[in-house]
């Protein structure tokens, strides 16, 4: 049986729901959020709830991606960056358990969605962006000039810096996207040859997809996910301190 | 490719922003203040316990140096006692030495002047019971009392003249 290694990204409603007009139904993207969002909500609250000096292995494991994503926002916005800290950890922990949860076979990958990363990366930016003309007014167009720009130079560095804002957010959303993508495309068409190459064979396409399987899990579902994240830190932390315009006014 | 049907799109969008939302209050509200509170009372403690700690190796470290000090006095004061103590017995003991030899001596010196005194009474002793009886037969040889005075002038000569022999 030939099937198409994008087989496993389509998606079929299992429950139609309407609301007042909007399609909302139910598919396995959908189910999947769900178990990620129990799964984590059981963890991390068992995590916090633990409240010992010395931890146990929950709490610990709670502890370290709690401090991880602490370090992460205190490196690249400093400590006023802590209000956003419950923003940016739900986000970080929302993907890397859409990413990881996404290797098992069977499961749905939900940031593989187009939609879903784009929809985290528009929200990500139009704070950034609303945050910067709330803090600084509209100071804050001075983030498309660079600190030192000489005055005939702004003709040509405000369109350029135009360009590289408006493709934040594009490249947020689409390397989430394409990597969850391309990785599991690697993986179905591997588990393909799998399937169909005779037995002798077929065992080496299957230690690769046993080793790509690892490499997602271990390296690029951790790492797509941290990315997106010290992104949004570097956004929000552009926004609220304005990097180059403070600079510039020394 | 699948991820592009757009009629999904609602549905999906829906149930992330509700999702999402769901996932931020509930960690917000009931998962990041335990988590976070025992992360800064744990950063607290183990600064508190380093400060803790250097102060304490400062403590050490200055009572350790007081100790060595004291330390040091002491085994100068213990080396000074036992140098006394060995010339204190040394000196008894010459003293001791000296007392005996001279206590020997001076039994030596009795003993001799003992001996001396002994041979002396003896050679009296011999010379008078000589003396008589160089008497007795002198008056047996003569066959005439002599006085007495004659008998000791008599006599005295006869011992000179054997003193004087006998040397």
């Amino acid at each position: 049986m030939e099937e198409s290694p994008l087989h496993p990204f389509e998606l079929h409603n299992y429950l139609t729901v309407n609301l007042g007009g909007l399609d909302i139904s139910i598919n396995k993207a959908v189910i999947m959020m769900w178990v990620v969002v129990g799964l984590i909500s059981i963890l991390m609250i068992m995590a916090g709830s633990a409240r010992r000096l010395v931890p146990g292995k929950l709490q610990s494991l709670g502890e370290i991606l709690v401090d991880f994503i602490r370090g992460m926002i205190l490196d690249t916005m400093g400590p006023d960056g802590m209000k956003f800290f419950p923003l940016i950890a739900t986000l970080f922990l929302f993907i890397l358990f859409c990413n990881w949860l996404g290797l098992i076979p069977g499961t749905y990958t939900v940031t593989s969605q187009i939609i879903v990363t784009a929809v985290f990366a528009g929200f990500v930016y139009t704070l950034s962006i609303v945050l910067g003309f709330v803090l600084h007014g509209l100071k804050f167009l001075g983030i498309l000039v660079p600190p030192g720009t000489p005055g005939w130079m702004l003709p040509l560095m405000i369109p350029i810096e135009l360009i590289s804002q408006l493709a934040r957010p594009v490249s947020l959303a689409v390397r989430l996207f394409a990597n969850m993508t391309a990785g599991h495309t690697i993986l179905a068409v591997l588990f393909g040859m799998v399937i169909s190459l005779p037995v002798y064979i077929g065992v080496l396409p299957f230690g690769a997809t046993l080793f790509v399987n690892g490499l997602e899990a271990v390296l690029i579902a951790p790492i797509q996910a941290y990315i997106f994240t010290i992104l949004t830190c570097v956004y929000l932390g552009d926004a609220v301190t304005l990097h180059g315009h403070s600079e510039h006014a020394h | 490719m699948p991820q592009f049907e757009s009629h999904f799109f609602s549905s999906l969008i829906f149930w992330e922003v509700v999702s999402f939302g769901i996932l931020l209050f509930v960690l917000y509200k009931f998962a990041f203040p335990g988590i976070l509170s025992v992360l800064e009372e744990r950063e607290k403690k183990i600064k508190d316990s380093l400060d803790q700690a250097e102060i304490h190796r400062s403590t050490a470290e200055r009572k350790l140096k007081e100790y060595e000090a004291k330390l040091e006095g002491v085994s100068r004061e213990a080396e000074g006692i036992l140098l006394a103590a060995k010339e204190r017995a040394q000196r008894v003991m010459e003293e001791n030495e000296q007392r005996l030899i001279a206590e020997a001596d001076r039994i030596k010196g009795d003993a001799t002047r003992e001996i001396d005194h002994e041979r002396r009474k003896a050679i009296q002793e011999i010379r008078t019971q000589t003396t008589d009886l160089a008497l007795m037969v002198a008056e047996k040889v003569v066959q005439r009392s002599l006085t007495d005075a004659d008998h000791r002038r008599l006599a005295d000569e006869a011992l000179d003249a054997l003193s004087k022999s006998s040397r």
